[in-house]
């Protein structure tokens, strides 16, 4: 993406996330939006604002991991500011292959968005055995 | 090593040049959390801006794994918007 394009997503009425907890290896970048890549609106690009080319490949898990339900602590919940009425996005990113299934998902630290306030964070998850790079089709 | 409070590190034996030492942490997790993040920002690099050759395939891939089906709708690839959330139980 060109910077010129990063520009226009800016003036454009996106929701602009907001990293609360930044990826792990990058620390600065704390805006993100989120692009629908199919018309499923499976696959979305996790695209930065602060740096133009910079994007992520996510999913909701629940397509590949159905019985994929992660358990955040309180110290999530306040930076996420989720109370009972939130709606939560959960997303994983993907280490893309050249197709489904060279394509794997982390799965020990899963994208969380509170969509109202669009407060948004890669949490690490204190759940041991949970794999970084679990394959899409099993 | 990430280290917090209440963490003791005994020397278990020394050999020469080699110390072997046992720590005992309330939460052993702060030492794994500590190769996790690492594990973490090497995954991050890796997964970051995938070659738009390789977004293509995947989408592909996806649009026939079945689900409702496409419509062809309005909606081109790239349009900015959120995809549709689960509603917390």
């Amino acid at each position: 993406m060109t910077a010129a394009a990063t520009a226009e997503l800016v003036t454009a009425d996106l929701p602009v996330l907001e990293m609360v907890r930044p990826m792990p290896g990058f620390p600065d970048h704390r805006r993100f939006t989120l692009v629908r890549l199919d018309d499923e609106g499976l696959l979305c690009s996790l695209t930065s604002l602060d740096e133009p080319g910079l994007r992520f490949l996510v999913v909701p898990p629940d397509r590949f991991f159905p019985d994929y339900a992660p358990e955040v602590d309180d110290d999530v919940v306040a930076d996420l500011e989720l109370d009972g009425d939130s709606e939560v996005l959960l997303l994983v990113v993907l280490t893309a292959g050249g197709s489904l299934a060279a394509t794997t998902a982390n799965l020990a630290a899963p994208v969380l968005v509170n969509a109202g306030t669009r407060r948004a964070g890669q949490i690490v998850l204190d759940e041991p055995g949970l794999p970084v790079a679990a394959p899409l089709l099993g | 090593m990430v280290l917090g409070e209440d963490i003791t590190i005994t020397i278990l034996e020394v050999r020469g040049d080699v110390v072997r030492v046992g720590i005992d942490a309330p939460r052993s997790l702060k030492v794994h959390r500590a190769e996790l993040l690492v594990q973490l920002e090497q995954s991050n690099r890796q997964a970051a801006s995938p070659a738009d050759e390789v977004v293509a395939d995947l989408t592909r891939a996806l649009g026939s794994t079945g689900g409702t089906g496409g419509t062809g709708g309005t909606a081109g690839p790239g349009e900015p918007t959120a995809p549709s959330a689960p509603r917390p139980e």
